[in-house]
């Protein structure tokens, strides 16, 4: 408490050991999001950037972890939103091809594909629970959005994603 | 249902890359860079004020005594 209304004033002594304290946690948010170590790094210093700036408006008494993550979260989305579609950062094993390696390939392109036809707002909150399998209320508080909103959020990717699937020739039950 | 979902979300975390979420390294010292990159802004009540500073000694320039008086 006395340290967040240190932050609040501006001390940057008290800043400093918030960022050393909280820096992993905003990180491992960011990166679940952007999927990309460099990129998420930046936007983990930007988000600190704007946490200092936004100083101000913190109350003391609030929870700092929660606000930071929602601030996180914010920039991340932007991020996603902005960025062209990504190429595949999965590694390949060596060696000659196999007819069944080639299948399984394809098929995890197809997924991969849906999946980035998401809209925006269903690939984040498809991401955080399916992939990541965070837990809905976690997910809710980072986006500022209520529990049934990413249900239904994660409903319509799923159904979403089925469908394409459907299309492409496989057949997710 | 249940099980529907549960074949989707472990097909997507096969074609998914996991990403490692441990910080490689300590970002206070990028973090402090960035702080210092930032431009001091000047609210535009402050420019307006000293803009009608500025027009008053070009009008009143006797007043500089005054201001220098207060200063």
């Amino acid at each position: 408490m006395e340290l967040l209304r240190r932050f609040a004033l501006g001390e940057i002594e008290a800043f400093e050991v918030l960022v050393r304290q909280f820096q992993g946690d905003i990180y491992a948010w960011t990166v679940r999001i952007v999927r990309d170590p460099g990129v998420a790094e930046d936007l983990t210093v930007e988000t600190l950037w704007r946490i200092y700036r936004a100083r101000h408006h913190f109350r003391p008494d609030g929870n700092f972890g929660a606000w930071a993550r929602r601030i996180a979260t914010n920039l991340a989305i932007d991020h996603v939103r902005c960025r062209r579609p990504e190429q595949s950062l999965v590694t390949e094993p060596a060696g000659a091809a196999q007819p069944d390696y080639l299948q399984q390939r394809d098929t995890r392109d197809s997924i991969r594909d849906a999946f980035h036809r998401l809209p925006v707002k269903l690939r984040v909150v498809a991401t955080l629970a399916l992939v990541e399998e965070r837990q809905y209320n976690e997910i809710a508080d980072a986006l500022g959005i209520s529990v049934g909103a990413v249900k239904v959020r994660v409903f319509r990717a799923i159904r979403s994603l089925r469908k394409w699937l459907t299309q492409a020739g496989l057949n997710p039950q | 249902m249940v099980e529907n979902e549960r074949e989707l979300r472990d097909a997507l975390k096969q074609s998914i890359s996991p990403v490692n979420t441990e910080l490689a390294r300590d970002l206070w010292p990028a973090v402090l860079r960035r702080l210092d990159a930032t431009p001091v802004r000047v609210p535009w009540y402050d420019w307006a004020l000293a803009g009608l500073s500025v027009a008053a000694l070009l009008f009143f320039p006797r007043l500089v005594f005054v201001l220098a008086y207060h200063l």
